[in-house]
């Protein structure tokens, strides 16, 4: 340990989902305005998982984003942009050191944490979840001054407690990985970037020839649901259909798995590139956001009270085909528009 | 500042913080707010404490009962399931299960006691009985 004493000129953004602000909060550190949901889109932070084999923290793997770092390695690499990014540390002093070192050099670092041991998170939030992202931009004495989108301002957190939370176990552990920027051009060409992030995204949504993933995926998990209560009991039922509404409402999204953001990001790139028929998509994510919305209120008053008449699964399993029908309209749509 | 109109969280520690959350309105604009969150988004939370609360409660009970040793009560008072307490401490999986019997964690080594202590984040006597 080395006594840095560095505080870099940070601006803190709060942000709806942790590795979408975190790059547009390095991003604006090196003086580029890219907002959240446009590092969202083009880093394709909108996917949908659903894997039952998988527990976590007792229910199935659930998941509404991308795998940890895509969005912010795709989203560098789009848009043409130097970056470093660092998987693996073997050893935890070394990964620390390596922070430290980066400090000195003044650059701010994004890092992939653990929630259960972040002691500034809020309690409500901490359990065992492995791909969060946050981003260290100074230290004073043993302290170091952290940036989480989820909260309001920047954080303070202690040598041990930050290489605790960068050494989390479980599925999808940290293991010390850490990214940074090392330089950006002039000029940023987001017209390309914006088509790569746009055709990609369609990939992983609708293409990718495997039952649980994307728009299938949620066919998948919303034909699954219908026979939990049969299959598992109504208590149990009950919490893997909290699970679903956890990861997709309150797992640091911004609402509705994403969807408003990706909504917000495809109505962004319209006017940015004064095309109509994004900001006709957009109007389309926005009502399907909405259904989302929708689905947790109904979701959640089964959660209340546990003991429920079996067709309310049917129900919301009808309305999760319809969500998925919806979804899918919108990416054949901006499949089909040329930038 | 928090908010205690909505009594849905029984942890009075719950629901203080205040977040981005988005929402889309009529005339297609997206817009953030910040603020706390719904009734509807703390019910779920709830109920997931409701469920890791009973479990803890459970183990207890269990350790209390003389049934089960103390590693379980610590285990699920941490989150932890069996697989993830074995990557946490460097313990085998199959080594982690036998210590649950109270015969075998009473007879264990203090080398293999401190990996647990450190894993938990507390001292010896502290992992011999259940507060």
């Amino acid at each position: 340990m080395n006594s840095v004493n560095t505080v870099l000129n940070f601006t803190h953004h709060q942000a709806g989902h942790c590795e979408s602000g975190a790059t547009s909060n390095l991003f604006g550190f090196y003086g580029h305005e890219l907002s959240e949901p446009m590092a969202f889109g083009i880093g394709n932070g909108l996917y949908f998982s659903y894997i039952p084999f998988l527990k976590v923290q007792y229910a199935p793997m659930i998941s509404f984003r991308n795998l940890p770092n895509v969005v912010f390695k795709r989203s560098a690499g789009y848009l043409g942009v130097d970056a470093t990014v660092i998987k693996k540390f073997k050893d935890p002093d070394a990964a620390m050191l390596a922070l430290d070192r980066n400090l000195e050099k003044g650059i701010p670092t994004g890092m992939q944490v653990g929630c259960f041991n972040l002691t500034f998170f809020p309690p409500e939030y901490r359990m065992h979840y492995n791909m969060h992202n946050i981003v260290c931009f100074g230290k004073e004495g043993d302290n170091y001054l952290i940036s989480d989108t989820v909260m309001e301002t920047p954080q303070h957190l202690s040598y041990e407690d930050l290489k605790r939370v960068r050494y989390a176990k479980g599925p999808f552990a940290p293991n010390g990985k850490m990214y940074w920027i090392n330089s950006i051009p002039q000029t940023l060409d987001l017209k390309s970037a914006i088509r790569k992030g746009i055709k990609k995204t369609v990939y992983e949504m609708t293409g990718i020839p495997f039952p649980l993933v994307g728009v299938k995926g949620l066919r998948f998990m919303a034909r699954d649901l219908k026979k939990w209560p049969k299959k598992h009991g109504n208590e149990k039922a009950s919490f893997y259909l909290g699970q679903i509404l956890r990861m997709n409402e309150d797992f640091g999204t911004g609402g509705a798995g994403f969807r408003f953001i990706y909504g917000a990001f495809l109505k962004e790139s319209g006017t940015f590139l004064h095309n109509d028929e994004l900001l006709e998509a957009s109007d389309l994510m926005g009502k399907t956001a909405n259904q989302w919305r929708a689905f947790t209120y109904v979701g959640a008053r089964n959660c209340r009270n546990r003991s429920k008449p079996e067709e309310d699964y049917g129900m919301l399993g009808e309305q999760l085909l319809e969500i998925a029908d919806m979804e899918e309209k919108v990416y054949q749509k901006i499949a089909k528009i040329k930038l | 500042m928090c908010d205690n109109s909505n009594p849905v969280y029984k942890d009075p520690r719950h629901g203080q913080s205040r977040e981005l959350i988005y929402s889309y309105d009529k005339d297609g604009n997206f817009e953030k707010t910040v603020g706390f969150h719904g009734e509807t988004d703390r019910v779920i939370l709830q109920q997931a404490w409701d469920h890791f609360h009973e479990r803890i409660q459970l183990a207890k009970d269990q350790v209390l009962a003389g049934k089960v040793s103390p590693v379980v009560y610590y285990m699920e008072k941490n989150l932890l399931d069996p697989l993830s307490l074995s990557m946490l401490s460097g313990i085998s999986l199959w080594r982690v299960k036998r210590h649950f019997k109270p015969f075998i964690f009473n007879r264990l080594r203090e080398k293999t006691l401190l990996k647990y202590t450190a894993t938990f984040n507390i001292s010896l006597d502290q992992l011999k009985k259940v507060e």
